[in-house]
């Protein structure tokens, strides 16, 4: 399809799929739970990619397996991904926090009443949007515990 | 080839679960529903002959990505009270999951993407196979072991490794910074739930030497077969969350663990400098037999120790999080 294998138009597909989750999802939850998609997504099409020449895993574990490198997949997608992976996971971590901060601030984590609330709480003053949620609203400056 | 055949079903069945997230509406379920599809396609990696990856997002995804979630919404369940001290009802997503408008807002969106991405995108790239040919011939006997892959994560590519644990840093930098609760609350005098079942309680004390050790034959075996220090590393922190479950949290050595963190990854930073003005001979008798992959060993120990102290701080605090209780 396209020009290109299976699994990479897979890949694509699910890469829309999940921002098409991402636009008409509700609630904060389900929304970083299509973040992490897309990073699944992202991952897969370099997999995919790297298994062109061959499915066997890069590992040599006798001397013989040198003889078999055509068809071994490609080691370089598959390093960078591990590293892609655990960014991934970072972003989820401060996702789910500012999620959380939001929530403890408004008591809800549905996406129209919170930005309704927001808007409600910045009409005034000259406050954008994300001010709100990087602010410590109680905290007081002492290292956390 | 029959490995088309399981890789087929397994596309059908990431595509199943992926419906079904979009369609759920109970939180919990989407959390189980995340946690499978990280299974699938995991699965997926290991069909195309990427076990390093497969096992570290089914590590991500399965376990820590809805660890983190659970705590949150467990959060959010308990601290649904007004100010009269009455119940609010649960959380839910509201009725359809979208409305109708914002469904077709979306498809001429994604469909407009889609059809933006397939009119631009060039056909028949061909991949880069010298740089892996290379790699795959001599990394064996420039930097030694037999994972390709954690010879490239250690030795060739070890700053792409450094850059990953100091965005690790700078994550949980960010979450501690986020999750200060103020003066107000209180974190001790809740226990976890477990150990309201016995059955469960005590299969966890039998299992979790067994995760721990798991994790370590993972670091120690990265340079030899699949594994490495993530893994191994995030292994060793499930660990950590098994000891949640069976004893208070209040006993972990929190402050010990930062100052290993730091000294670790200073230490990383050191055999990387070394790296760079001696080559990977910087280690005496490298090509004795006893010392053959010592370089490798001793990157894939500090990286494990190091995610395994990053992964520790970020449970620590989402538990607290889940266990903070306002002051009145």
């Amino acid at each position: 399809m396209f020009g290109m294998a299976t699994i990479e138009f897979f890949a694509i597909a699910l890469f829309f799929i999940a921002i098409f989750g991402l636009v008409t999802s509700n609630n904060a939850i389900k929304s970083i739970v299509f973040m992490t998609i897309l990073n699944a997504a992202v991952i897969t099409f370099w997999i995919g990619i790297g298994a062109r020449e061959g499915t066997l895993p890069p590992i040599m574990e006798t001397p013989y397996h040198i003889y078999m490198i055509g068809e071994m997949s490609d080691p370089v997608p598959q390093a960078l991904m591990i590293t892609a992976i655990v960014i991934g996971f970072s972003v989820t971590a401060i996702n789910i926090i500012m999620m959380n901060t939001l929530f403890r601030r408004y008591k809800t984590s549905d996406w129209k009443s919170l930005y309704k609330m927001m808007r409600e709480e910045t009409a005034g003053s000259g406050q954008v949007l994300s001010d709100i949620v990087f602010d410590k609203d109680d905290s007081v400056e002492e290292g956390a515990k | 080839m029959s490995t088309d055949y399981i890789l087929y079903a397994l596309m059908a069945l990431t595509l199943i679960g992926l419906a079904l997230i979009m369609i759920e509406r109970r939180v919990y379920r989407i959390i189980i529903y995340t946690a499978v599809f990280s299974l699938i396609i995991s699965g997926i990696y290991l069909v195309l002959g990427s076990p390093d990856v497969a096992m570290a997002e089914a590590a991500i995804g399965a376990y820590a990505i809805i660890f983190m979630i659970v705590m949150a919404e467990k959060y959010y369940k308990r601290d649904r009270v007004d100010e009269n001290g009455k119940k609010k009802p649960p959380v839910k997503i509201p009725k359809g999951t979208a409305s109708v408008p914002q469904i077709l807002l979306g498809l001429v969106f994604v469909g407009g993407l889609a059809v933006l991405f397939f009119h631009f995108a060039p056909t028949g790239i061909e991949a880069n196979i010298e740089l892996r040919t290379d790699y795959l011939l001599l990394s064996g006997e420039q930097v030694g072991g037999q994972n390709v892959i954690g010879a490239i994560l250690m030795a060739y590519r070890l700053y792409d490794t450094l850059f990953e644990a100091l965005l690790l840093v700078i994550a949980i930098m960010a979450v501690s910074h986020l999750s200060w609760l103020g003066k107000d609350y209180i974190t001790e005098g809740r226990r976890s739930d477990i150990q309201k079942d016995k059955v469960a309680f005590y299969s966890i004390r039998i299992i979790s030497p067994l995760i721990l050790m798991f994790g370590i034959y993972l670091v120690a075996n990265g340079h030899i077969s699949a594994g490495g220090g993530f893994q191994g590393g995030l292994a060793i922190a499930c660990f950590f969350i098994c000891r949640y479950m069976i004893h208070n949290i209040y006993d972990m050595p929190v402050k010990k663990v930062l100052k290993m963190e730091e000294i670790v990854f200073m230490a990383l930073v050191v055999v990387a400098v070394l790296t760079i003005f001696v080559g990977s001979d910087w280690v005496p008798y490298q090509h004795t037999v006893l010392f053959q992959n010592f370089q490798l060993i001793v990157a894939n120990s500090l990286v494990g120790v190091k995610v395994a102290c990053g992964f520790f701080i970020l449970f620590y605090r989402y538990i607290t999080i889940e266990r903070s209780e306002k002051v009145e």
